[in-house]
């Protein structure tokens, strides 16, 4: 992990393909998508698969334990976190790494535009992937030593 | 074109060296105990709404539960995903902490580096691991956040270049996306 390792672009780590559900949805698919799948988020997207927000662990434990509610009761555009920062897959590891430290965010959906401007998700960084990356490297390192 | 080859070569040398000194000055040889956060614990008696409400107050992912000050294991936001939501687990006013927790947790020392905590994350899965004294008394807590957060502040130049698009409302943004 050096300065030139930041400027990779983010698609030489092993990130992950997005689980996404429908807008409409209710929040007991999430949980047992994120159960299932062990994944510590999900994508919301539209009918046309355009990406509409992001629900992760943090906003499952906020709505849900707080309101005491059963998760069928809620649909997921009330707990999701809409537009949600995105990144490119050719965008350089320093900007996923930039966003989670200013913005506290733990993933980072990966997206593709059309030429109406719209994003569509194609992945999702997570600082676990970063973590892995270093931990690789300091691996390499003390064998080195 | 000899010209243009003798740049390149000596752009390249200076990359290499730019790199090797980037190296040097962001070894992650930094002890836990000066990038750890403060305590928050739970004790072992806690009921698990007790719990999460610790969790949500304090804008933790997880805590240490303790009895007698003495760790006995670790709750986290994970936990109440895979063992608690869409199950039927009981009045959570009434069902203890340890029910859920998880008991006798990876931990670390203070004087350990921080490259050994990444390890235990990386290795084991674990997104915190709690800092503990001789005698098994959580005293800080290190998460992947926390590594996270000293690489940005080690590689100020690379990070602190803003992404293309602005970056809305990051810091209003809820915790944990």
């Amino acid at each position: 992990m050096d300065a030139r390792t930041l400027s990779l672009p983010i698609s030489t780590l092993d990130y992950k393909q997005p689980t996404t559900v429908q807008v409409g949805s209710p929040v007991s698919v999430v949980i047992d998508l994120m159960q299932e799948e062990e994944r510590g988020c999900v994508l919301v997207v539209d009918a046309d698969e355009q990406l509409v927000g992001i629900i992760t662990e943090r906003d499952l434990l906020t709505h849900l334990s707080g309101q005491r509610a059963a998760p069928s009761d809620f649909k997921v555009e009330q707990v999701m976190t809409p537009e949600p920062e995105v990144l490119r897959a050719s965008d350089p590891i320093a900007f996923a790494l930039n966003l989670m430290h200013l913005g506290h965010f733990r993933h980072v959906p990966l997206c593709v535009w059309d030429d109406q401007d719209e994003a569509y998700p194609i992945g999702i960084i997570s600082t676990r992937d970063i973590l892995e990356h270093i931990a690789i490297f300091i691996e390499n390192q003390e064998k080195e030593a | 074109m000899l010209y243009d080859l003798a740049i390149d070569e000596e752009l390249k040398q200076m990359d290499e060296e730019d790199a090797l000194k980037a190296w040097r000055a962001h070894e992650i040889h930094v002890a836990l105990k000066d990038i750890m956060r403060p305590i928050v614990t739970i004790d072992i008696n806690y009921s698990t709404n007790e719990a999460i409400d610790i969790l949500l107050t304090h804008k933790i992912g997880a805590a240490p539960v303790v009895e007698n000050g003495y760790l006995r294991g670790i709750f986290s936001e994970r936990d109440v995903l895979y063992k608690i939501l869409n199950k039927q687990v009981g009045d959570l006013d009434v069902v203890g902490v340890k029910e859920f927790m998880i008991a006798d947790p990876q931990t670390a020392h203070p004087e350990d580096f921080l490259n050994t905590a990444i390890l235990y994350m990386a290795r084991g899965h674990y997104r915190h691991v709690p800092i503990v004294d001789t005698e098994n008394r959580p005293i800080g807590m290190v998460s992947i956040r926390d590594a996270i957060s000293y690489l940005v502040e080690e590689f100020p130049k690379e990070v602190l270049t803003l992404p293309p698009r602005p970056v809305r409302d990051a810091f209003k943004a809820r915790e944990g996306a």
